[in-house]
């Protein structure tokens, strides 16, 4: 399988579209192009073959379900991970003749495109450090008056930016990255040490995306109950993703509906000499 | 001197502005400052006649801004609403204006990280997820039309709401009923991710205890199904929030910690070409 010039410049398009900060706008670019398991389906369109670019998208979608920048600092390149690391490892799984549904597959993409999504963080300083060009011209358009500059610094000009950290790395990674993916083949044996950890790997790595959410989500010890309870739900109950959503919006209803009774009730409470029962009011921080 | 009201032409403006301009232009110096500039802009050249009085204005609002921007439009709408009343001759000033966008900035970026990115969006890639399991596209098409419709909606929503309520808007978001709301979307979102590390996640051992029994089915099954993959998250959630280890890092043990596994022979992914 092979990379054709325009496939390897669509690549860097979206590339510049789907970043953060990128082209497309937060909710249409980052938040949606920017999500592998979109990007799966972009690029499944682009190479010809949708239900590898879903299989792969979507088994690097896990490591990066909450893909949270807080204060601009990222930890991961959407970019990267989406418009690079998925087409390289598209075509590592085809030449190394894995299957994209089996785990071994789906470990070689998630490897792949973590790697590449961890040295990507180089696009994303490299756009955010030009911007500053851009910006310098805003700050002397308003001084001088002309306020309409404003526009062509916030949504124009970035473009070049982008065409520098985003267009041409993406466009020469993915063309040269396919022979890359030959040498692997032919240096590293498939029951060597080295591809061993590689796949293992893989298979860890979702791991972290996980965890990255739940600290994010789960503030107070007791949260964490609330995750098992979900882990166990599809674990042992063997509930699918969707039948786990009506569960848990059903519990999400109920402790609502408590929250909503103890805001309301702290007299009546104390009138019945109900004291200390309904103590759980104690305040997130977040 | 007659009212001035925002037309509706400009509003729009300003919100479409936001909407995709916020972060095109984005820098570590000054991160949303200039889509805030290019989402006030409209405004405040219909509010002021003279380019002093204009350049005034936008002073106000070059100075830094940053927080989760799609949540944080209800903040743009606000200063809309406030930049009107103070074009009336109302008692604000630039400052006031200033500190009270300051002041939202950390939590309304607190809040949106934890609701929209931590919460609504894993959910609805979980969701996503298994409608794409099989390799269908279903899923990323679900996603991209949800979240799009959603979040287009809900940010128009925010803006027009903040322009409305002015500085009373900030009960919208940090009010007691939408604590109570928040927490019970956070606690679907962590029962999802639940479901969705159960599903996703999988990390077994061919390793052979002696006796001929298999760790796998004979051992950790038979304490708890997918024992490996909880343990794993559980250790990673240990490193980031207890050791204050970075994701990356993390990474890079897990690296050295499947090393090790493979070499113990606990990890073999059992492949040849």
């Amino acid at each position: 399988m092979t990379i054709q010039i325009w496939q390897a410049a669509l690549f860097g398009l979206f590339a510049c579209l789907a970043s953060m900060p990128g082209l497309g706008g937060t909710v249409l670019g980052n938040y949606t192009l920017g999500r592998p398991l979109v990007a799966g389906l972009v690029v499944g369109l682009i190479m010809g073959d949708v239900q590898t670019g879903i299989y792969l998208g979507a088994a690097i979608q896990v490591v990066y379900i909450a893909l949270v920048t807080p204060g601009g600092t990222v930890s991961a390149d959407v970019r990267a991970i989406s418009y690079i690391g998925i087409p390289l490892s598209m075509v590592a799984v085809h030449s190394m003749g894995l299957d994209p549904a089996s785990a071994a597959g789906q470990a070689m993409a998630v490897t792949l495109g973590s790697a590449v999504g961890t040295i990507g963080t180089v696009l994303f300083y490299g756009t955010a450090t030009v911007n500053l060009v851009w910006q310098h011209i805003g700050w002397k358009a308003v001084e001088k008056g002309e306020f309409k500059k404003l526009y062509l610094v916030d949504m124009v000009l970035p473009w070049i930016s982008h065409i520098l950290c985003s267009f041409i790395p993406t466009f020469i990674i993915t063309k040269v990255g396919v022979n890359m993916v030959d040498l692997m083949k032919a240096y590293l044996p498939m029951d060597g040490i080295a591809m061993k950890t590689l796949f293992t790997v893989g298979s860890l790595l979702p791991a972290v995306g996980i965890a990255i959410l739940l600290k994010q989500v789960a503030t107070k010890p007791v949260d964490l109950l609330v995750f098992l309870f979900g882990f166990t739900l599809a674990a042992c109950m063997g509930l699918n993703l969707i039948a786990a959503s009506v569960v848990g919006g059903f519990f999400a209803v109920i402790n609502y509906r408590i929250k909503v009774l103890s805001m309301k009730k702290p007299v009546a409470v104390a009138a019945t000499g109900g004291s200390d029962v309904l103590d759980d009011d104690d305040e997130e921080e977040i | 001197m007659a009212e001035k009201k925002l037309s509706k032409k400009a509003l729009s403006k300003s919100f479409r502005n936001w909407y995709y301009g916020h972060l095109t232009c984005f820098s570590q110096e000054h991160m949303q400052t200039f889509g805030y500039l290019c989402a006030m802009l409209p405004l405040i050249e219909e509010l002021y006649d003279t380019k002093e009085e204009q350049k005034e204005a936008l002073q106000t609002y070059s100075a830094f801004f940053n927080t989760e921007p799609q949540l944080g439009t209800v903040v743009v709408g606000m200063t809309a609403g406030l930049e009107e009343a103070k074009a009336n001759g109302e008692d604000l000033d630039g400052e006031m204006i200033n500190g009270i966008r300051a002041g939202l900035m950390g939590p309304i970026a607190g809040i949106g990280d934890s609701l929209v990115v931590g919460t609504l969006i894993p959910i609805l890639l979980g969701i996503a997820l298994g409608l794409s399991s099989g390799g269908s596209p279903l899923g990323a098409i679900f996603y991209i039309i949800v979240y799009n419709i959603v979040l287009t909606l809900g940010m128009r929503f925010l803006y027009y709401k903040g322009y409305e309520l002015g500085g009373k808007a900030v009960e919208l978001i940090v009010g007691e009923k939408s604590n109570a709301i928040r927490e019970s979307i956070i606690m679907l979102g962590t029962i999802v991710i639940g479901a969705v590390a159960a599903t996703w996640i999988s990390i077994t051992t061919p390793m052979m205890l002696p006796g001929d029994i298999a760790l796998q089915e004979g051992v950790l099954d038979a304490i708890f199904p997918h024992l490996l993959p909880l343990a794993v998250v559980m250790f990673c959630y240990w490193l980031m929030s207890k050791k204050k280890i970075s994701p990356t890092m993390v990474m890079l043990i897990l690296v050295v910690v499947a090393l090790i596994g493979v070499l113990l022979g606990f990890f073999d992914p059992q492949l040849s070409y």
